[in-house]
């Protein structure tokens, strides 16, 4: 009935109460584009990493210092970096109830994924630049 | 109407067990298409800590070759490997888990028999690609 087309309800007013809204669409996106650039990436990381078996620590950096090992792995190590803070970030909404700790436990969150992030921006550029 | 103007805290409380429950896990028997997308979680949650080695080894490696040595070392200790294992297990399972995300975006996949395959191929794709890249590795070496 208030669906009718000459309703005097708002737009707003009818969908008002009827759930969540919390991201819409916008958090299934960016974890699927994550994914497949994760996915892509993750066959040429596997690649890498063969290529790396038994070398000793001369050959694994020489290796690694390269522009295409190096960008790829900055590629990697950043995509999933923001896979995982989005994909912890669902499970921790589903899994803490209470207010409080839930906030907490999303800081603890974005913290540790950006320092995963950081640490492995500055291990790849110091073996590509020092 | 009456309940309405009596104050939260003086109205007769109502048990938790009374109140009518939508059915949760432990009211099915385990299913295989449940069971891969229970995987896919728990799998994501073990490669988020997980990803602490991928760094740990890239820092080693832009330390100097002590460190290096003794990521190595470690690495490559039965317990290493079997960290590694279930590491590159979670990761291609996860992967796997993800085509099949893929497929059912594009809106197909969702019937039962379909359904069941997918979840096998999973599983199946999962273990195979990590089997495959140990025997690879082990070639290599």
């Amino acid at each position: 009935m208030s669906n009718a087309p000459n309703s005097l309800r708002t737009p707003l007013s009818r969908i008002r109460h009827l759930g969540s809204a919390r991201s819409g669409t916008g958090h299934l996106w960016a974890m699927r584009v994550t994914a497949v650039a994760l996915a892509l990436l993750l066959i040429a990381v596997t690649i890498l990493m063969l290529t790396l078996v038994g070398q000793d620590y001369n050959a694994v950096r020489a290796t690694m210092a390269r522009p295409l090992p190096a960008i790829l792995m900055l590629a990697f190590t950043l995509t999933a970096a923001y896979h995982m803070m989005i994909g912890m970030r669902t499970i921790i909404e589903d899994y803490v109830p209470n207010d409080h700790q839930r906030e907490w436990a999303l800081i603890g969150n974005a913290l540790f994924c950006g320092a995963v992030a950081l640490a492995s921006v500055y291990a790849v550029l110091k073996i590509s630049f020092v | 109407m009456a309940e309405a103007s009596t104050p939260a805290d003086k109205r007769p409380r109502v048990s938790a067990a009374e109140r009518p429950l939508s059915p949760h896990l432990q009211i099915y028997r385990p299913m295989l298409t449940m069971m891969m997308s229970i995987t896919h979680r728990i799998t994501g949650a073990a490669l988020y800590l997980g990803s602490l080695l991928l760094v740990w080894w890239l820092l080693a490696l832009a330390t100097d070759a002590r460190a290096f040595q003794f990521a190595t070392d470690i690495l490559t200790s039965w317990f290493g490997r079997l960290v590694l294992f279930g590491f590159t297990l979670a990761l291609f399972t996860h992967f796997m888990g993800g085509l099949r995300h893929f497929v059912w975006d594009t809106g197909r996949g969702m019937e039962h028999p379909q359904r069941e395959w997918l979840a096998q191929a999973t599983l199946v794709g999962g273990v195979g690609l990590t089997l495959l890249v140990w025997i690879a590795a082990y070639a290599l070496r």
